[in-house]
């Protein structure tokens, strides 16, 4: 923007200039072409009041002298017409026309010439004087140059008001598109530097309204969560404790077994509730690093049940829409469906790759039994397992902008792709 | 026996906590509220306090940062958040230890067992628990194996801790779970058994050839001197 409201005010400045600079050298070389026109008239008309009273040796003396002094160049012919003085630079016909008694100025090859016709007692003689090119554009040089010269100056000066003025609009916008960049990125802290032109005011300090409001907006679902974890949470103490009253043993096993079933389901409902909170902002973490690093961790336990266990992530960041924890959170679970759901020794492959789009490709493959078949509903629900671990691998793929895929593989075993956004 | 204090405003778990812990061998007067609560802890000094965070009065971290200005007592914080801000917020403020809600009494109980080793309130006052050659100190969080100290995490110290306070029982995965995570045991949860491969590595044994820990198949596992 500062480069184009330059370019318009240089464009504009020369534009005026230009209308200004050219009538006015044309006025110049008019006026100097006049003034020595005028100069080389009066001239000659003073030779001419010589002619008629003078003879013509002492004429001839006389033009001499004056063609000595001066730059022009006179001559005079006689009614005798005898010629003195300098050669006539005109044609004859300027000539027989000054002959005739007429006044005037003539172009003529390298200038101009004067014819001044005065009547003597012998007839009419002709007075001539030639002013040279150089006489005639004489101070237009020196004129223009100082009239291009202050233009030139006037143009800078009015770049370098442009400019400012200009940077003095551009940086508080540049200081808000950061603002309003570092905001997007989760940065709710971050505030627009209220100054520039009114406008430009007005609108930071909406922005910073903005800001505030988002983080209000997010700090009363913060404690929405916070409150519906303790809302769902106090009652359920209560049950457990009172369920630890039950003196039936078996009543009271059944009774925990269901409450850790509820209590599984209100943790993964605050989790999500929370999620929902922490991804108001951006979040952004490295697919290839999280899976390393979880793989190393669940590793041990793998090599414990003699089951292979191969990670392979394709060279480069993945970088994806999600908080480490969360993609974590998922890859535990896969791992763990893994573990839970086929039989010890089989072998589990664990790859990352980029897709398409910016996306990245996690996949859990293993050579057990496959996928039970309705477990893709609503993510696996067999023995073991509540089917919640799929559940919350598959709204991570969704908060990602991905999606989960679940296939069998040729050679039987279960296939799960997490199809994970890039952030935004 | 150990006399506590419990600092709760809901009745219903009021009531049940006072029952759970009773049976369970303590001695237990209640508070309803945080001002209520920090009168009972000077006057009647009690060895532990059980404070609820969500008081109807004052913040339960509040009266914590009052409470230590007067009393070393330890304090165990119940809360229904399990957000990490909220927990390093408490045990900042001088918490000993901190359960989340829901828990079971058997944890809560475990806990309450486990800080009071720790502050040499418990039966023998030393806080150092040895098997075998496995030698694990509760009061400082370390543990050592035949005179060499094992680096271990967090959770596979309080694993190690919780077995090691029941040399040669088997202890249930589910019983780990609550008291080692504070969390419900589902069979999908590999949880545990992860954390126990760590260990068993750390202790420089495996799976096929156990020295301390014995997997006891469908049951749970144990922690047992070699013979």
């Amino acid at each position: 923007m500062r480069r184009q409201v330059v370019v318009l005010v240089t464009a504009t400045t020369l534009l005026v200039l230009l209308a200004f600079l050219v009538p006015l050298a044309v006025l110049l070389r008019t006026l100097a072409s006049d003034r020595a026109v005028a100069e080389a008239t009066r001239e000659a008309q003073s030779v001419a009041a010589l002619v008629a009273v003078t003879e013509p040796d002492q004429l001839a003396a006389a033009v001499t002298v004056v063609n000595q002094r001066g730059p022009r160049r006179v001559g005079v012919v006689l009614a005798s017409g005898r010629q003195v003085g300098a050669d006539d630079e005109g044609t004859p016909a300027a000539l027989q026309l000054a002959q005739e008694g007429r006044s005037f100025s003539a172009s003529v090859p390298h200038g101009r010439q004067v014819y001044v016709p005065v009547d003597t007692a012998s007839g009419r003689a002709v007075v001539w004087s030639f002013v040279p090119d150089a006489l005639l554009r004489k101070g237009v040089t020196a004129g223009t140059t100082v009239a291009v010269g202050l233009g030139l100056g006037l143009l800078v000066i009015t770049v370098a008001l442009a400019d400012r003025l200009a940077r003095g609009t551009v940086r508080p916008v540049r200081g808000m598109a950061t603002t309003a960049l570092a905001l997007g990125q989760g940065e709710l802290s971050a505030r627009a530097p209220v100054e520039g032109p009114k406008e430009v005011r007005e609108v930071a300090h909406a922005l910073n309204l903005l800001a505030e409001r988002i983080r209000e907006l997010l700090d009363a679902e913060r404690e929405v969560v916070a409150d519906l974890s303790h809302r769902l949470r106090t009652p359920l103490t209560a049950l457990r404790l009172d369920v630890d009253a039950v003196r039936d043993h078996e009543l009271r096993q059944r009774l925990d077994e269901d409450l850790d079933e509820v209590q599984r389901h209100v943790d993964g409902l605050i989790h999500e509730a929370r999620r929902q909170v922490r991804t108001g902002v951006q979040v952004t973490c490295d697919a290839g690093e999280v899976v390393r690093d979880r793989t190393a961790f669940w590793g041990v336990l793998f090599e414990d049940q003699e089951r292979p266990l191969a990670v392979d992530v394709a060279p480069g960041p993945h970088p994806v829409r999600l908080a480490a924890e969360d993609l974590a959170a998922a890859v535990d679970a896969l791992l763990q469906n893994a573990l839970v759901h086929t039989p010890g020794g089989t072998a589990v492959a664990v790859r990352v790759l980029q897709g398409a789009d910016g996306r990245s490709l996690l996949t859990v493959a293993d050579e057990g039994p496959g996928i039970p078949p309705g477990a893709t509903a609503r993510g696996l629900s067999t023995a073991g397992s509540t089917g919640l671990g799929l559940d919350i691998v598959r709204r991570t793929a969704e908060a990602s902008g991905g999606r989960l895929l679940l296939a069998e593989r040729p050679g039987g075993g279960a296939e799960v792709t997490l199809e994970l956004g890039p952030p935004r | 026996m150990a006399q506590l204090l419990l600092v709760e405003d809901d009745p219903a778990i009021r009531s049940a906590l006072v029952r759970a812990l009773s049976d369970r061998g303590h001695g237990v007067r209640t508070a309803t509220t945080g001002m209520e609560g920090l009168q009972e802890a000077v006057q009647h000094r009690p060895d532990l306090v059980v404070l609820d965070l969500g008081l109807p009065d004052v913040d339960g971290t509040t009266v914590l940062t009052m409470l230590r200005a007067v009393s070393d007592v330890p304090v165990i914080v119940a809360t229904a958040q399990d957000d990490e801000r909220v927990t390093v917020k408490a045990l900042d403020a001088g918490a000993d230890d901190y359960v989340v809600k829901p828990f079971a009494p058997e944890h809560l109980d475990a806990r309450i067992r486990a800080v009071l080793r720790r502050s040499g309130a418990g039966e023998d006052g030393s806080g150092v628990l040895a098997v075998g050659g496995l030698v694990v100190d509760v009061r400082a969080h370390e543990a050592s194996l035949d005179g060499r100290r094992l680096d271990l995490a967090r959770k596979e110290f309080e694993l190690l801790a919780h077995l090691a306070a029941r040399p040669g029982q088997v202890v249930s995965k589910r019983e780990l779970m609550a008291a080692v995570w504070g969390l419900p045991y589902g069979g999908g949860d590999k949880t545990v058994d992860v954390h126990l491969s760590w260990l068993r590595r750390k202790l420089g044994e495996s799976a096929s050839d156990p020295r301390y820990l014995h997997a006891v198949r469908g049951v749970g596992v144990k922690l047992q001197a070699p013979a």
